[in-house]
């Protein structure tokens, strides 16, 4: 397949994730307003749950798909491995700044504060800068092999943070609260409140595909271009 | 007893939510648009 048809391939269903997704998101908020029981305790504000931790689960999938991809660069030294690590930094991101806006404002109703700088929410915090570095450090360096070494070190070295993450619920004592489905035994969320977390996941999911294969997309029209600039100039 | 009234918190949630995934969509399409 030459590059011409990989990229209208990737750009269609790219789209076509995206644009589901986003109507899936609207679903997402209806069912979550009108056809799932408002907690009894924490009230409305309880539903800012179901986009703050399906955005949490795309951020450090992104992530750790970076990781992963950064890991097989640094073996295989392929620079489309480095294309689409860098896409699903970028995307982790996006999807950090909604885990990081979310989780305060629904801290603030719950436990009265906006941060608390406990295990979970500072090491969330650290690798979300680490990937802003990620991002400095790819802006900065023009070689595209020195570029992604660089970078894939950053990548591998953020991939052991992630599931620090997630068990630093176990290992410390923070106000976080344990993930209610991703654990040892049954969920602990009623029913209707589990299948609207589980819809938000899905969509969040598709998303976050979406975005990967439009900003994959982007990284491939790049480099045409710059090999356009290259044969303009020879 | 009745709930917290404090839905205020989620439509900020909300709202914040689809103007970052928005605004990343929007992004991506300036981006493309541009390189094409």
């Amino acid at each position: 397949m030459t590059k011409q048809e990989t990229l209208s391939r990737t750009l269609r269903l790219g789209w076509a994730l995206t644009l589901s997704a986003l109507l899936g998101l609207v679903a997402v908020y209806v069912r979550a307003a009108y056809f799932t029981p408002i907690e009894i305790t924490q009230g409305p504000a309880q539903k800012i749950f179901y986009v703050h931790v399906p955005s949490a689960w795309a951020c450090l999938v992104a992530f750790a798909v970076t990781g992963i991809l950064s890991l097989l660069y640094l073996w295989r030294r392929t620079l489309k491995l480095d294309a689409i690590a860098a896409a699903s930094a970028e995307v982790g991101l996006a999807f950090g700044v909604v885990m990081l806006t979310t989780g305060p404002i629904w801290g603030k109703t719950v436990w009265g504060a906006w941060w608390s700088w406990d295990a979970r929410l500072t090491s969330t915090l650290f690798l979300f800068l680490l990937f802003i570095g990620y991002m400095v450090l790819r802006g900065a360096v023009t070689d595209p092999e020195t570029r992604a070494r660089f970078s894939a070190v950053i990548g591998v070295l953020a991939l052991v943070l992630v599931p620090f993450i997630y068990f630093s619920v176990y290992l410390f004592r923070t106000l976080h609260p344990e993930p209610p489905v991703l654990r040892a035994g049954a969920p602990t969320l009623p029913g209707s409140m589990l299948v609207t977390l589980l819809f938000s996941v899905f969509v969040f999911t598709v998303l976050y595909v979406g975005f990967l294969m439009l900003r994959y997309a982007l990284s491939i029209l790049r480099e045409l271009r710059e090999e356009e600039e290259a044969h303009g100039i020879s | 007893m009745g709930y917290p009234d404090n839905a205020a918190y989620a439509v900020v949630g909300y709202m914040i939510t689809s103007v970052v995934v928005l605004a990343y969509t929007v992004s991506l399409y300036i981006r493309i648009r541009m390189e094409r």
